[in-house]
């Protein structure tokens, strides 16, 4: 008899291309259905895993698309953990500043929002820096 | 299926633009230049019908906050109607509710307008 993972994990294998986020995120919201949350919560999800590719695409890899992103979903009892994995340059925590959505409104400028998507769509979200790769951990958890 | 079309129509100097698909870090430059168009043929009164807009990334924020200061320094502005509710929770989770104007559907957006020239 073959034994089920756990936690059980679904494995997305993409090159570092953007005409792949359209497939990166519809399975991004079909799992997020399957992990028991509503439709409006999985759109969510899956503009946050939009936003987490595209930074790997766009500035990880510098735009460079014979790379590999590798997303892996991972089922967990009451959460969806989403790890966005890739060999490209690392985001360090303390590079990351999070926009004031005030001082946007007050002071409009173009870039910088998706890592705001992806905090305030998430219930948490860390850079993880790896000797071989580098990733970005996002989690929702089930019912908030 | 195409990821993006946009279709574009005048409305009585409002340019109506009509994206069906989603916009993101794919298809964001198709949007950015029909928007960038629209300006350099000094259509500065920007409806934005988003009934069948799917989905809008960071990417596509971009481009609409990319042109917002240039529309409103020649008397003009960039409107939203008909947002799905994905979209409206994008919009309005980054306090751009504030930023732009939204309406239900076009027609109000239209009517709002009209009340302003008049």
């Amino acid at each position: 008899m073959k034994t089920i993972p756990d936690p059980e994990v679904f494995r997305l294998v993409i090159p570092s291309q953007t005409r792949y986020l359209n497939l990166v995120t519809g399975l991004a919201k079909r799992a997020s259905m399957v992990a028991g949350m509503d439709d409006s919560t999985a759109a969510k999800v899956s503009i946050a895993v939009d936003e987490a590719v595209t930074n790997v695409i766009m500035h990880a890899y510098g735009g460079e698309t014979d790379h590999i992103v590798d997303i892996e979903l991972r089922f967990m009892p009451l959460a969806l953990e989403i790890h966005i994995c890739h060999t490209g340059q690392s985001i360090r925590a303390d590079q990351i500043i999070l926009p004031d959505p005030g001082e946007y409104v007050k002071h409009p400028r173009k870039g910088g929002l998706g890592l705001l998507l992806m905090s305030r769509f998430m219930d948490e979200v860390h850079f993880l820096e790896g000797k071989e790769r580098n990733e970005c951990c996002m989690i929702k958890r089930v019912g908030t | 299926m195409v990821d993006l079309s946009i279709q574009i129509r005048d409305e009585n100097g409002v340019a109506v633009v009509q994206p069906e698909g989603f916009i993101n870090a794919h298809t964001v430059r198709q949007f950015e230049s029909a928007l960038e168009n629209l300006v350099a043929a000094g259509k500065f009164t920007i409806l934005l019908d988003c009934q069948r807009l799917s989905y809008i990334s960071s990417a596509g924020l971009g481009a609409i906050m990319g042109l917002i200061e240039t529309v409103r320094e020649n008397g003009g502005d960039i409107l939203l109607c008909s947002l799905q509710q994905n979209v409206f929770a994008i919009f309005d989770t980054l306090g751009f509710t504030q930023l732009y104007r939204v309406f239900a559907s076009e027609v109000e957006a239209r009517q709002a307008l009209a009340g302003k020239t008049e």
